[in-house]
């Protein structure tokens, strides 16, 4: 089929326009698809509104909507295009005309309802269509919400620390630098908490070392002056290791790296330093060393090498004194002693009072001198005082004592000389002043060297001025704290047995050193990583950087695997 | 040509790359072991918040990107696939670089913001991904242009019939002609219902009304009848596309403020964190 068509429409001028177009098609579809043969193109008309088909000439048929009792069932529309008969295909409208030479037809196309010329009401009435032309805001309710911010949470809080025009309202209020605070500080800082000046004191500054400092001014260095720690630690801020706004805890966590990170090459680091190297308490930790007392300071002597030796001036045989079958009483017939009969805690618990003799030895290790007479001991201190307290009694038993002390006392038969004689003479007095002396003397010699002192002490006799004996007892050194550069808990370990770790049953000598071993030690405790079987143990457990006191956090949990057990208070 | 979505845009470019962004991050995350906590401030914290930062400036830029119609480097739906899988993998970046520290303060308030934007974000994901398809389904073959210019004419021819009916039916019709609305506030455009609409009043009581009538008279009323049925048919149509088209539109106004206040928030975040160093 071949069809002419006259697509007719008027320009600006007024003036008809004609576009002729031929279309050699058996099909030709009219609509607003592009492919159309015939563009009709306008909104209102369909992509194929309908088909030009050859039927003994050209036919316009569209399809159109069912008839009411079936939608399915589509009633076809179709015309004849013969010449003079026309259509309406929505706006526009299909006109036939006669058929020229070749043509099997020939129509003309034409837009007679143009846009502008529908009615204008219902378009007025839908022309705000979109949230845009609705005027719903997004620029402004952005830049709004950005300025908020920008003045609640910075400008009017930097007023402070930027020294801004608003600074004297700043403080603990709804506009102060508080919302810059990332998370709780630790207990003891809470009062300075919202007081960011205190530790924050200049504007992109890391905190300094005095700002901690203005509180912490006694806090110790990690080693002695000669190490000169100022230069060893140049450089490191307190804040490397203790980082707030960590939760009330703790500013730093118990791992070992701290301190491994010098110690596992002390000497490389410190020129002066005296430890050996140590990563790990299981694994290299080197052998304790006990810190002797001598005459002046202390000495450090390293275990395993040989037995340790104290020289404490004293006689002591922890081996009598625990003898299983007890000892003997004065006034009880035989009491058996334990480790707490003499070694008392003191009031920290974590260690013993040191042990004296008032307290735990005078009440078997009586010091009377003259026990069939009186219970009068001589004192517990400078040899003069004991002679002296001698001396007065037998002078005063001469003059006044009674016949029956009087012979006890001296063998001879007599009394006081007062008692006899109203106003002795100066031969009696003499007479009775020798007599006292020469017991005073002979007792004397008794305790220091045969009876008393000589039973725990080094005596020492000399000639004194006058030609009398002179004895000097040697200064006890007895050591209390063998280990001061760490910290040990005598109260965490009471369920031990004293003697699980200090073996001195069979001791006879009190030279001897019955401090426990590192092994001893890693029966019970391992290294930093978890053990199924022992206590985990790091190196703040033990030992503190800036001091022994240092606190330890029992809620440290190591990374890797947990034995979990069920205990009283449930998994853990 | 089958259509590729932007989230399967070059064959799920982006999310291979979003996915490796994720995955090196958590793995680098627990690999590390810092002196006392995961935080902002550990190596990998600072590395992690540089990351977080660029990338939020860089999804920002797209605000920019989207509207620079003559840019040459890359396509814009290549863009927005970026965008929509980077964004998702920023919220892995930056909740590793919290360390899980989280309070109340301005570094949460801005961790805050991002999870909004980002969670909006998902839903605008959502939205374009369902929406278009049912916006495609109810125009047909039609535009909302053409749908309004149909109902013009419509309203055209119907005024031309309807003068030679009963003052009643007049009155019904000519209510349907002068009060339909569309579109016109916040509320109807988002309910996509038209209450009290003449013309669905008029599509109900011409029925009832004609029956009375018999004749020429009741030929003319069936057929503004069935013009006013069209009507009615495209406006509902109409409508439903308006609903649509808010629907595409409302969560970017919820997207794009809370993407600025990010900004700021994030701006205050750095500074606040060097000035208390």
């Amino acid at each position: 089929m071949k069809l002419l068509v006259i697509t007719q429409s008027r320009n600006r001028a007024g003036r008809v326009v004609q576009v002729r177009k031929e279309i050699n098609a058996d099909w030709i579809r009219v609509g607003r698809a592009a492919a159309s043969e015939v563009l009709l193109a306008d909104p209102r008309i369909a992509l194929s509104q309908g088909l030009i088909v050859d039927r003994d000439g050209p036919v316009y048929t569209e399809g159109e909507m069912g008839n009411l009792t079936s939608t399915t069932k589509k009633a076809v529309r179709s015309m004849r295009l013969a010449p003079g008969a026309s259509v309406d295909v929505g706006p526009y409208k299909l006109t036939a005309i006669d058929t020229p030479e070749g043509y099997s037809g020939a129509i003309t196309v034409e837009l007679v309802r143009p846009p502008d010329n529908v009615a204008p009401e219902f378009l007025a009435r839908a022309s705000r269509l979109s949230l845009k032309s609705l005027g719903l805001p997004k620029r402004w309710v952005a830049l709004g919400l950005f300025a908020l911010v920008a003045v609640v949470f910075f400008m009017l809080p930097a007023g402070r620390v930027l020294d801004l025009p608003w600074k004297a309202e700043a403080g603990p209020t709804m506009t102060s630098d508080r919302f810059w605070n990332p998370g709780p500080v630790m207990l003891a800082h809470q009062p300075i908490e919202l007081k960011c000046e205190a530790c924050h004191e200049v504007a992109f500054q890391q905190v300094r070392d005095a700002a901690c400092l203005e509180c912490h001014q006694k806090i110790g260095h990690h080693v002695g002056q000669d190490l000169k720690p100022a230069a060893l630690f140049g450089g490191m801020r307190c804040a490397e290791c203790h980082r707030d706004h960590k939760g009330v805890k703790s500013t730093h966590r118990d791992d070992d790296r701290f301190c491994v990170d010098c110690h596992r090459d002390v000497r490389g680091r410190a020129n002066g330093a005296q430890s050996q190297n140590v990563t790990d308490f299981q694994k290299d930790h080197p052998a304790f060393r006990l810190s002797i007392p001598q005459d002046k300071g202390f000495k450090r002597v390293r275990m395993g090498s040989g037995p340790v030796e104290e020289a404490s001036n004293l006689v002591f045989p922890h081996a009598v004194h625990l003898d299983p079958q007890g000892v003997r009483h004065p006034d009880k017939d035989k009491v058996k002693l334990d480790c707490a009969a003499c070694h008392q805690p003191d009031s920290s618990q974590r260690s013993f009072q040191p042990v004296s003799m008032g307290k735990h030895c005078l009440e078997c290790h009586r010091l009377e001198f003259e026990p069939a007479v009186t219970k009068r001991q001589v004192p517990h201190g400078a040899p003069s005082d004991a002679i002296t307290v001698v001396q007065e009694f037998y002078a005063n038993l001469a003059l006044n004592g009674v016949k029956d002390s009087f012979e006890k006392a001296f063998g001879v038969p007599g009394e006081g000389l007062l008692r006899r004689v109203g106003q002795p003479s100066e031969p009696q007095r003499q007479a009775a002043l020798a007599l006292a002396g020469k017991k005073a003397a002979q007792v004397s010699e008794e305790l220091f060297e045969i009876r008393v002192c000589r039973t725990c002490h080094a005596v020492l006799k000399q000639d004194g001025a006058d030609g009398k004996p002179e004895w000097t007892v040697a200064k006890i050194r007895a050591n209390n704290t063998w280990m001061p550069h760490a910290r040990f808990d005598h109260k965490s370990h009471a369920q031990a047995k004293c003697a699980d770790c200090h073996d001195v049953a069979k001791s006879k000598r009190s030279a001897d050193v019955a401090m426990p071993t590192l092994e001893s030690c890693r029966e019970c405790h391992a290294g930093s990583k978890p053990s199924e079987t022992k206590v985990t143990s790091n190196c703040l457990l033990c030992h503190g950087f800036h001091e022994q006191q240092h606190p330890w956090d029992p809620a440290f949990k190591p990374k890797g695997k947990t034995r979990v057990a069920k205990g009283a208070a449930g998994d853990r | 040509m089958r259509h590729q979505s932007i989230l399967e845009y070059a064959r799920f470019r982006w999310l291979k790359g979003a996915l490796l962004l994720s995955i090196a991050s958590a793995a680098v995350y627990l690999w590390h072991d810092p002196p006392l906590k995961p935080y902002g401030g550990t190596w990998l914290g600072y590395t992690l918040g540089t990351i977080g930062a660029l990338l939020i400036l860089w999804l920002l830029w797209f605000g920019v990107r989207k509207r620079r119609y003559f840019a040459r480097f890359a396509t814009a739906q290549g863009w927005l696939s970026a965008h929509v899988y980077l964004g998702t993998a920023l919220l892995v970046v930056a909740t590793l670089h919290t360390g899980f520290e989280l309070g109340w303060n301005v570094h949460t308030l801005a961790y805050i913001l991002m999870v909004s934007v980002i969670v909006s974000g998902f839903y605008g994901v959502y939205i374009y991904m369902t929406v278009p398809g049912l916006m495609t389904a109810n125009r047909g073959e039609d535009t909302l242009d053409g749908m309004i210019l149909k109902i013009a004419d419509l309203d055209k021819e119907i005024r031309e019939k309807a003068l030679s009916l009963p003052d009643q039916i007049l009155k019904t019709v000519n209510q349907s002609l002068d009060g339909t609305r569309l579109g016109g506030s916040v509320g109807r455009i988002l309910s996509g219902r038209g209450d009290a609409c003449p013309t669905a009043r008029a599509v109900r009581d011409l029925p009832e009304i004609g029956k009375r009538l018999s004749g020429d008279v009741a030929k003319l009323n069936h057929e503004v009848y069935t013009l006013l049925l069209q009507k009615n048919e495209i406006l509902q149509r109409a409508r439903r596309d308006l609903r649509f088209k808010a629907r595409l539109d409302l969560w970017l106004y919820f997207h794009v403020p809370l993407s600025i206040a990010l900004l700021a928030s994030l701006t205050v975040h750095v500074i606040s964190v060097f000035l208390y160093w």
